[in-house]
């Protein structure tokens, strides 16, 4: 990948908190268009990683560029409004309002006047599949929903770029298969470029062109589904050991793959 | 998918609702009522429209102001720059321009001016203070408190220090009261259905997350700051066109904590609940008012030691917010049929929440 085309990129980007490096020379690019991967153990630096590529993370050394615009130091309502939207962990839904004006919020966040953005949430909520959630307030939502709900509110008016930030966490496989199917269509459909990032890594196989792992703070490797599968070093980082013991998942995926 | 009504259409029954009623209340008050009763309906609708102005920016921001009154004062005293007869001035406010010392204004152009001198005011320090969040913005707005009142009791020649300024001309009534708090209530509403109303109250919700929606946080604070300030301006204004003097001691704490407790009452977050608390806590001062004057039972009066109306009054707030944490409205608005369906609707919602954390 050479710089300059449609991705998102960071590059060499260090970040600490008090000392302690969250983020050391990290590079990671995400095209247009294409689903991008993002795993690592807990507290390897996703989420810092992903604050950084939004906009809510000052970045310490190493720049943050939208298809050549360098981006340190912008807001992230700023960033929203250039296309690079994002999901939480969390799901953080306006849990008062009804889930219509959830998606409304970003519409007019994004300079539409009300009616603009409602007809472009009830747009997205076809698109989707739930259109019958308009009017039920989001706080009320099952897990799944409030999901669905936060990829809705992430995809109004199109953005460039989607950063999912653990989007399966809780879902039964299942469920998990339909956000695969939603993931590949914003990918194929809209023209986003996606960074997924997961614990389920049966999930991020699956989906991603091109997977990044991140370990205490580094990437450790990057390649295709079948290399990552295939290395020695991830393996390292997620069992801890060096035992030639297969990941459940990677198991499952193999198999199924044969 | 049926098409969605457009929000003034869904929405739009609650400014009606709120407006009629205190209509027909001040055609009650003016037909019936004393002379002193009509000066209590003036002060209640005055403070409707400082409570419906702290809902603009509390109820959307979820911030809590202890500085709007500071905004009043700004409005009451350019109504008094503005509406006192020259020759008073000339004695009273030396220190007056020149060109202001001579001008008299009536309140209908005095009122709007004083009102946007304040807005005004709101839009220079709120791009200050509107950066901060939570508690630190809300100490902040005390500071601007403070050093309002301190100005505004100390620059003797231009607002007479400590003592009052007199010679407005006292052109209110109840009529005017209440045009007054109707068009409070108009802006407040048609700030709640805006743009920046919807960002606003988003971010009340989760900032993080509307931040990640595009919203510029701070922008919005702001407009509502401002939108704010205005109302209040214009309430202060009206004040002192009522009281026809103004004194810096009137937009102090008192005003302060009583109109923010007027707020908290009637439910914080609705514009219903702003209008609520003041009619509910105005009709509890005046009852414990009369009742510390005395009443008269056959020969016997009756009369309670002056003093018990602040103690009942804070000791019913505790109740009131003690079963109805959220205010006597439940954060909800008056609408056709919604608001007793929707206090039903509220509560599955509300242990589904529960649930789910």
């Amino acid at each position: 990948m050479t710089s300059g085309g449609l991705e998102l990129g960071a590059r060499d980007v260090s970040v600490q908190f008090e000392g302690l490096k969250a983020l050391s020379k990290v590079t990671l690019t995400v095209p247009r268009g294409r689903i991008t991967g993002l795993i690592g153990p807990n507290g390897a630096g996703k989420t810092t990683l992903i604050n950084v590529l939004t906009g809510f993370q000052p970045v310490g050394t190493g720049t943050v560029d939208l298809e050549g615009e360098v981006l340190n130091g912008i807001a992230a309502h700023k960033l929203r409004r250039k296309g690079v939207a994002r999901t939480f962990q969390s799901g953080r839904l306006f849990r008062d309002l009804p889930v219509v004006d959830n998606l409304e919020v970003t519409g007019v966040g994004m300079g539409q006047t009300r009616r603009e953005a409602i007809t472009e949430a009830e747009r997205v909520m076809t698109w989707l599949g739930i259109s019958h959630l308009g009017s039920t307030i989001a706080g009320a939502l099952p897990y799944t929903d409030e999901r669905r709900v936060a990829i809705g509110r992430a995809i109004m008016c199109t953005p460039r770029y989607l950063l999912l930030d653990e989007p399966a966490a809780g879902m039964s496989e299942h469920e998990s298969h339909d956000l695969a199917v939603i993931i590949r269509r914003i990918a194929g459909e809209l023209g986003v470029g996606v960074l997924l990032i997961e614990h389920n890594i049966g999930l991020v196989l699956e989906l991603c062109e091109r997977i990044f792992v991140l370990d205490s703070g580094e990437i450790i490797e990057v390649g295709a589904p079948a290399q990552i599968r295939d290395s020695d070093a991830v393996r390292h980082a997620y069992m801890g050991t060096q035992r030639d013991e297969v990941i459940p998942a990677l198991a499952a995926e193999m198999g199924a793959a044969s | 998918m049926s098409k969605r009504p457009s929000v003034i259409r869904q929405t739009m029954l609650t400014p009606i609702v709120l407006i009629v009623v205190l209509l027909v209340m001040a055609a009650l008050s003016y037909q019936f009522g004393t002379r002193a009763f009509n000066r209590t309906a003036v002060e209640m609708f005055i403070n409707i429209m400082v409570v419906v102005g702290l809902y603009v920016f509390v109820g959307n921001s979820g911030l809590l102001s202890f500085g709007h009154i500071s905004f009043m004062c700004l409005g009451a005293y350019m109504t008094a720059w503005l509406a006192i007869p020259p020759v008073m001035k000339s004695i009273t406010l030396k220190g007056l321009p020149a060109w202001l010392l001579h001008t008299q204004l009536p309140m209908w152009v005095a009122t709007p001016i004083s009102g946007v001198f304040a807005a005004l005011f709101a839009l220079i320090v709120g791009r200050v203070i509107m950066r901060l969040s939570g508690i630190a913005a809300s100490i902040a707005t005390f500071g601007l408190l403070g050093v309002v009142n301190n100005v505004y009791s100390n620059w003797d020649s231009v607002t007479g220090g400590q003592g009052s300024i007199v010679g407005i001309p006292p052109t209110m009534n109840v009529w005017i009261g209440w045009l007054g708090a109707a068009v409070a209530i108009v802006i407040a509403y048609l700030y709640a259905i805006s743009r920046s109303g919807l960002a606003l109250r988003a971010t009340r919700d989760e900032s993080v997350a509307a931040s990640a929606s595009g919203i510029d946080i701070v922008r919005e604070r702001l407009i509502a700051f401002v939108v704010s300030a205005f109302i209040i301006g214009i309430a202060g204004a009206l004040y002192a066109h009522f009281l026809s003097i103004v004194n810096p001691g009137a937009f102090y704490l008192r005003t302060t904590f009583i109109t923010l407790s007027m707020l908290v009452v009637g439910g914080m977050y609705s514009l219903s609940g702003a209008v609520t608390g003041v009619v509910t806590i105005s009709v509890l001062i005046e009852l414990f008012r009369n009742l510390e004057k005395g009443i008269s039972l056959g020969a016997l009066k009756v009369a309670l030691p002056n003093g018990v109306q602040e103690i009942a009054i804070g000791i019913i707030t505790i109740v009131i917010l003690m079963y109805l944490p959220t205010g006597l409205t439940r954060n909800q608005e008056f609408s056709w049929r919604g608001w007793p369906m929707l206090r039903r609707l509220s509560r599955p919602v509300r242990t589904a929440m529960k649930e789910l954390n």
